[in-house]
C-alpha cells in the first residue's frame, strides 16, 4: 500500500489552513483522518506533513476557527476531534473566495492562449 | 480578544494541555501504524519515520498556543531571582539603597508639595489676591506703624514685608469693588475656651470678616456660614466650627448646627460647619472655630489684652490680614494698579511726622492661591536642603547599582559566551540581562513605596514634634514616586544593557578560553573597570559631602544642647491653665492660682511649684516702664512670676531675695531683676533698693506701679536658645497690672515629670471643671521643640550619611573584590616568586586608598563650596568648620580601609599553587 506519488505538490503558504477548514466542513474529524482525507482527495498530490498539520490545527483552535473535543474513535480509543465553529465557517467562505480569485488570476497569467482560444 | 482569553485559559491548564498533545500525537502514530498494515514493530517505526522529530513537533505545536514569550519571560525571571540569590549581599544592598533613595525622595518631595505648591482647597484659588505692604525700613518711632499684632519679615534686599494692616485700610480696600468681587479680613485668635454641654475644650480660632466665606467661595457642610450681618457690634453671637471640631465635640456636622455653646464664657450659637478639608487661608493653622471679626470685642471684653473698640479706628495699629477675590477678567497687576495709589494716598494721611512721611509703606498684591506664607517661610529652606540630601542618596544608590551591574556583567562573560555558543540568540541573552536589571530596579521601587509611606509618617511626627494642632498632612506624591522609580529603572536598563550588548558582541572563542589568571587585560583596554572606578570615586565624594553635612548639623545640635540655659531643665513639668477664659473674674484669679499652687506643692514628689505668664524659653513680653534717672531701654523684657519661681527653676540669686509668699496683693510692690538687667540699667551701681516704674494700662493710668527691686538673679535664657539673653525684669503675678490670665505652671518633681500629670489634672478638675489643662510638656521637651529643626537635621543627616557611607563602602568592597578575583593568577605568580603576604595586602590597600583619596579630594573641594549654603542652619561655628570636615575625612578613610581590607586579606591568602593550577 505504500505508493509514494512520483511528483508531489508543495503547499503554498496559508493553503493548509484552508484545506483543513474545507475538510472539516464535511464533519468533525481527528488529525490523522484530516491528513489522510487531504491526501486521498488530492489523489496523493498533496501530502500533509504531520510536522505542520498539528501546529496548524492548534493555531486554528487558538484563533477560534475550529474547536476540539475528545471523542471515542471506531477502535474505542480517545481521539481529539476538531470541528468547524461558526467563525470558522465564515472564514472558510472568505478564504475560499480569496483562493478562487487567486487561482483565476494565476490561470489568466499562466494560460493566456487557452483563454483566448475558447 | 477572544483568542487572547482562550490562550490565557490554556495557560492556566498548561500541564493538561501538554498531556493532551502527547495523547493526540500518540493516537496519530497508532492510527498511522494500523494503516500501514505491516507487522506491529515495523509499522510503528514507519509511523515514527513519517511523523519526524516528535519533540520538535511538540515544541512547534506548543508555540501555536502562543505563550512562548511569556514562558521565556518566566524563565528569565526565575533565572534572575536565582542570580540575585547567588549574590545575596550585593542584591540586597542594591535593592535597599535604591528603595531608600526612592522612598526618601518621595517622602520629602511629598512634603514640599504639600507645603510649597498646593493651592488652597477653595474654588478658583487663582483669582485670590493677598494684600501685603512693603517698606524700605521699619524702625520704631520713625514709621507709621505704631503698634502691631503680628510681625513683618525682612526681605533679602533689606526692606520689610508684612501682610498685616490697620482696620481702616481694610475698609479702604473694600471700596475697590471694580477690581474685587469680595474683600475680606481675618486674624488669628488666641486659643479660646469653648464649653460644649459643660465640657470645656481649648479651641484654635480665627476672627473673620463678614465676606470671608463668600470671598473664599466655601459652601457650608451644615447650617450656614458667617455673613456680613453677623459681623457688626451688637449682632447676635454666632460661630462657625470646622468639620473636624464638629465631629470631635458634637458627633457630626448635623448635630453641631444650631447648638448653643459658651465661648470664653459668652453664649454663642453655632450657625454652621465648614466642609471637611477646609482649613482657612493658612495651611499651617487649621482653626476649630470661626468667629465674626467684630465679636472679638465681646469675647475678649474681659481680657486686659483683648481688642478695644477704639482699635477699629486706629490708623497706626496694624492687626488684621486682608485678601481679595479678583473680578473675572481682572489681573493681579490691574488690581494692583487700581489699589496701590489709593493706599498710598491713605497711608500718607496716617503719618504724623516728616520722618514717617519720608518712609511710607507701599501696597503689593500677591497671588493668594497658595494661602499664607508662614509655613513656606518656615520650612522651605530646610526642605530644599533635605531635598538635596535625598537627591544625593538616590544618586549614590544609582551609582551603586550601576557598578554592581557592571561587575556582574564582566564576571559573567564566560557564561554569556557559553550561552551564545550553544545557540542562544543575541536578543534572547540581552533580554535575559535586561530582565535582571529591571527586576532589581522594580524591587527597589516596590520596597521604596513602603519606605516612602513610612518616611512620611516619620516626617510628620518629626515636624509636628508633639504639637497637637499640627495640620500639615502630606499625601503620597505619585509623580515623584514615578520619577524616582523611572530613574532607577533607567539606571538599571542603562547599566544592565550596555554591558549586555557589549558582552553579546564578544568573540565567543576567546571568551571561552578566558581563564581567571590573565583576563585579557592587555587585549581589551577594559573600559568597564575604569568606569566602575569612576562610579566608586563618585560614591565616595558624595558620601563625604553627606558626612560633612551630618558632622556640621550634629555639631550644631551639640552646641545648642550644651548651651547653659541658666536653670535646671530636668524634672520640670510645665502646663498651662486659663481660668480667665473659663469665666472667672480677674480679681479672684490670682487667689485661685495661688490655692492651686499650694495643692500642687502638697503632691508627694513635687518639690516646688510656681507659675509665670510665659515659660522662660518661649517668653517675649514687655510693658512700658521707666527707671528714675535712667534712659528707657527698649531691649528690656519682663516675666510675670509667682512665689518661689527662682527656687523652682533653680536659678541662683546673686543678691537680695526672690519673690516669695511675703509679696501679697496690697503689700509693697516688688521686682527681681536679672544680672543683665542690672548691668545694662544700673552699671556699677547697686540696684537693690532702687525703683522701676511700671506704666500700667494705657486706658487705666491708675494701674501704674512703683516697684522696689529686692533681688538680682543670675541670667537665664529668655525667648529661645539662640537669642542673646535680654535684660529681664521679674514682677509678681498678684500685685496688680498685668492681671494673670493664661499662666504656665512649673512643677519641680522628684522623678519623671509626666508621672504627675494625672494627679495635677484631678486637682484642677476638682477646683474648677471649666478650666482645662493644656500644653502639658516637660521642660526638656519644650526646649527640644525650640531646636526641633536642628534635631531633625542632625538625626536625618546622620542617618543619610551612614546610609551613604555604607552604600559607598559596599561599592568599594565590590569593586576591589572583583579586581582581586580577576588578578588571582597574577597574585599567585607574585607570591610564587616570593612576594610576602603583607606586601600583597599593602598593594591592594594602596589601590583602595588611592580611589578613596581621589573621592576625598573631590568631596572636600565641593564641601568647601556647598557648606556655605547651609550656613544659616549652623550654630556656634563656621560653615567650613575644620573639626567637622576632619571628622568626615577620618571616618570615610577608616570606612574605606575597612572595606578594602577584607578583599586585600583574601588576596594575601591566595595559595600560589591553586592559583596557578587553575590556569
Amino acid at each position: 500500500m505504500i505508493q509514494k506519488p512520483a511528483t508531489r505538490v508543495e503547499f503554498l503558504q496559508g493553503t493548509l489552513d484552508l484545506l483543513i477548514l474545507r475538510t472539516l466542513l464535511a464533519g468533525a474529524s481527528h488529525g490523522h483522518a484530516i491528513a489522510k482525507h487531504i491526501q486521498r482527495t488530492s489523489e496523493d498530490l498533496l501530502q500533509v506533513e504531520t510536522g505542520s498539520l498539528y501546529p496548524a490545527l492548534h493555531r486554528l483552535e487558538a484563533k477560534g476557527w475550529i474547536s476540539a473535543s475528545w471523542e471515542l474513535s471506531d477502535k474505542g480509543k480517545r481521539a481529539k476531534c476538531y470541528h468547524l465553529t461558526a467563525l470558522g465557517r465564515k472564514k472558510l467562505v472568505t478564504e475560499q473566495s480569496k483562493w478562487k480569485a487567486f487561482a483565476r488570476a494565476m490561470g489568466l497569467i499562466l494560460n493566456p492562449v487557452i483563454e483566448e482560444g475558447q | 480578544m477572544n483568542s487572547f482569553f482562550r490562550k490565557l485559559s490554556w495557560l492556566a491548564q498548561r500541564r493538561r494541555k501538554d498531556d493532551e498533545l502527547r495523547e493526540e500525537l500518540q493516537f496519530h502514530l497508532d492510527a498511522e501504524a494500523e494503516q500501514q498494515g505491516l507487522p506491529e514493530q515495523e509499522a510503528r517505526y514507519a509511523a515514527r519515520r513519517e511523523l519526524g522529530n516528535l519533540t520538535r513537533l511538540r515544541e512547534e505545536t506548543r508555540s501555536a498556543w502562543g505563550w512562548t514569550t511569556l514562558e521565556q519571560f518566566a524563565q528569565d525571571l526565575r533565572y534572575a531571582f536565582r542570580t540575585m540569590g547567588a549574590n545575596k549581599l550585593f542584591s540586597l544592598l542594591a535593592i535597599l539603597s535604591l528603595a531608600l533613595g526612592i522612598g526618601a525622595n518621595t517622602a520629602i518631595y511629598s512634603f514640599m508639595d504639600a507645603i510649597l505648591l498646593r493651592s488652597l482647597p477653595v474654588s478658583d484659588p487663582g483669582s485670590l489676591a493677598l494684600m501685603n505692604w512693603r517698606a524700605k525700613q521699619v524702625r520704631w518711632g520713625t514709621f507709621v506703624l505704631h503698634s502691631i499684632n503680628g510681625g513683618w519679615y525682612d526681605d533679602p534686599d533689606g526692606g520689610a514685608t508684612s501682610g498685616i494692616f490697620p482696620f481702616p485700610a481694610f475698609e479702604l480696600f473694600q471700596k475697590a469693588d471694580s477690581a474685587f468681587s469680595a474683600v475680606f479680613a481675618y486674624r488669628r485668635a488666641r486659643r479660646l475656651n469653648v464649653a460644649v454641654k459643660g465640657q470645656a475644650y481649648l479651641a484654635s480660632a480665627e476672627y473673620v470678616s463678614g465676606d470671608y466665606f463668600r470671598g473664599l467661595a466655601v459652601p457650608p457642610d451644615a447650617g450656614r456660614l458667617i455673613i456680613p450681618d453677623d459681623d457688626r457690634v451688637g449682632a447676635p453671637p454666632v460661630a462657625v466650627v470646622s468639620f473636624a471640631f464638629s465631629q470631635r465635640s458634637f458627633g457630626g456636622p448635623a448635630n453641631a448646627a444650631g447648638q448653643s455653646v459658651l465661648i470664653n464664657n459668652v453664649p454663642f450659637v453655632i450657625a454652621g460647619v465648614t466642609p471637611p478639608g477646609f482649613f482657612g487661608v493658612d495651611p499651617a493653622a487649621a482653626p476649630d472655630v470661626f468667629l465674626p471679626l467684630h465679636l472679638d470685642l465681646l469675647v475678649e471684653s474681659a481680657s486686659q489684652y483683648g481688642t478695644k473698640a477704639e482699635e477699629y479706628l486706629d490708623k497706626n495699629f496694624y492687626w488684621i490680614e486682608v485678601m481679595g477675590r479678583l473680578r473675572p477678567g481682572v489681573s493681579l497687576t490691574q488690581a494692583q494698579a487700581t489699589l496701590a495709589p489709593a493706599f498710598a494716598n491713605w497711608v500718607a494721611g496716617t503719618a504724623s511726622t516728616d520722618v514717617e512721611r519720608a518712609n511710607l509703606p507701599w501696597l503689593v498684591l500677591k497671588p493668594g492661591a497658595a494661602g499664607l506664607e508662614s509655613l513656606r517661610r518656615r520650612y522651605s529652606r530646610p526642605l530644599y536642603v533635605l531635598m538635596a540630601l535625598v537627591g544625593l542618596i538616590l544618586a549614590i544608590a544609582c551609582a551603586n547599582v550601576a557598578s554592581l551591574l557592571l561587575a556582574r556583567a564582566a564576571a559573567r562573560r564566560r557564561e554569556i559566551a557559553l550561552r551564545l555558543s550553544v545557540g542562544a540568540g543575541r536578543f534572547r541573552v540581552v533580554r535575559q540581562l535586561l530582565t535582571e536589571s529591571v527586576l532589581l530596579a522594580s524591587l527597589g521601587g516596590v520596597v521604596g513605596i513602603g519606605f516612602a509611606v513610612w518616611g512620611m509618617r516619620f516626617l510628620t511626627l518629626l515636624l509636628a514634634n508633639g504639637n497637637a494642632d499640627f495640620t500639615l498632612h502630606a499625601e503620597l506624591n505619585w509623580h515623584v514616586l514615578g520619577v524616582a522609580v523611572a530613574l532607577s529603572l533607567l539606571t538599571g536598563v542603562l547599566f544592565g544593557l550596555a554591558p549586555a550588548v557589549q558582552a553579546t558582541r564578544l568573540d565567543v572563542i576567546s571568551a571561552m578560553k578566558e581563564t581567571r589568571a590573565g583576563q585579557q587585560a592587555a587585549r581589551h583596554p577594559s573600559w568597564r573597570i575604569s568606569l566602575s572606578h569612576v562610579l566608586v570615586v563618585g560614591q565616595i565624594a558624595i558620601s563625604l559631602l553627606m558626612l560633612v553635612a551630618a558632622a556640621l548639623f550634629v555639631r550644631t545640635l551639640t552646641n545648642l544642647q550644651s548651651i547653659d540655659v541658666g536653670f535646671n531643665r530636668e524634672n520640670l513639668l510645665l502646663f498651662n491653665l486659663n481660668a480667665h477664659q473659663a469665666g472667672r473674674q480677674s480679681a479672684e484669679i490670682a487667689g485661685f492660682y495661688g490655692d492651686l499652687l499650694k495643692q500642687f506643692k502638697s503632691i508627694p514628689g513635687v518639690r516646688e511649684a510656681s507659675l509665670s505668664n510665659h515659660s522662660l524659653i518661649n517668653a517675649g513680653f514687655g510693658l512700658g516702664h521707666s527707671i528714675p534717672g535712667k534712659k528707657p531701654n527698649p531691649a528690656d523684657r519682663m516675666l510675670v512670676i509667682g512665689p518661689s519661681f527662682f527656687k523652682t527653676m533653680q536659678i541662683p540669686m546673686v543678691a537680695g531675695r526672690e519673690i516669695d509668699e511675703r509679696d501679697l496683693p496690697g503689700s509693697q510692690p516688688v521686682a527681681v531683676i536679672s544680672e543683665q538687667f542690672a548691668k545694662v540699667n544700673f552699671g556699677s551701681e547697686n540696684p537693690i533698693g532702687r525703683h522701676v516704674i511700671l506704666s500700667g494700662r494705657r486706658d487705666h493710668p491708675e494701674t501704674s506701679r512703683d516697684l522696689l527691686i529686692v533681688g538680682i538673679a543670675t541670667n537665664a535664657r529668655y525667648g529661645g536658645l539662640k537669642r542673646e539673653v535680654p535684660p529681664v525684669l521679674y514682677i509678681p503675678y498678684n500685685q496688680g497690672f498685668p492681671q494673670p490670665e493664661e499662666m504656665v505652671f512649673e512643677l519641680r518633681t522628684a522623678g519623671d515629670p509626666l508621672a504627675y500629670v494625672n494627679t495635677v489634672r484631678e486637682i484642677v478638675r476638682q477646683a474648677d471643671t471649666r478650666v482645662p489643662l493644656s500644653n502639658v510638656r516637660t521642660q526638656v521637651a519644650e526646649i527640644d521643640q525650640t531646636i526641633n529643626q536642628e534635631i531633625i537635621f542632625a538625626e536625618l543627616c546622620t542617618a543619610f550619611a551612614i546610609l551613604a557611607l555604607v552604600i559607598a563602602c559596599v561599592g568599594l568592597y565590590g569593586t576591589v573584590s572583583y579586581n582581586v578575583e580577576r588578578r588571582t593568577g597574577e597574585i599567585g605568580i607574585r607570591m610564587a616568586l616570593g612576594a610576602k603576604r603583607a606586601r600583597v595586602v599593602r598593594m591592594i590597600l594602596v589601590q583602595v586608598l588611592a580611589l578613596a583619596a581621589v573621592g576625598l579630594v573631590i568631596g572636600v573641594s565641593v564641601a568647601f563650596g556647598a557648606s556655605k549654603l547651609v550656613a544659616s542652619f549652623l550654630f556656634g561655628m563656621k560653615p567650613n568648620d575644620p573639626i567637622a570636615i576632619t571628622a568626615a575625612v577620618v571616618i570615610l578613610l577608616a570606612a574605606a580601609a575597612l572595606a578594602g581590607y577584607a578583599p586585600a586579606r583574601r588576596a594575601s591568602r591566595i595559595d600560589p599553587m591553586v592559583a596557578l593550577r587553575h590556569e
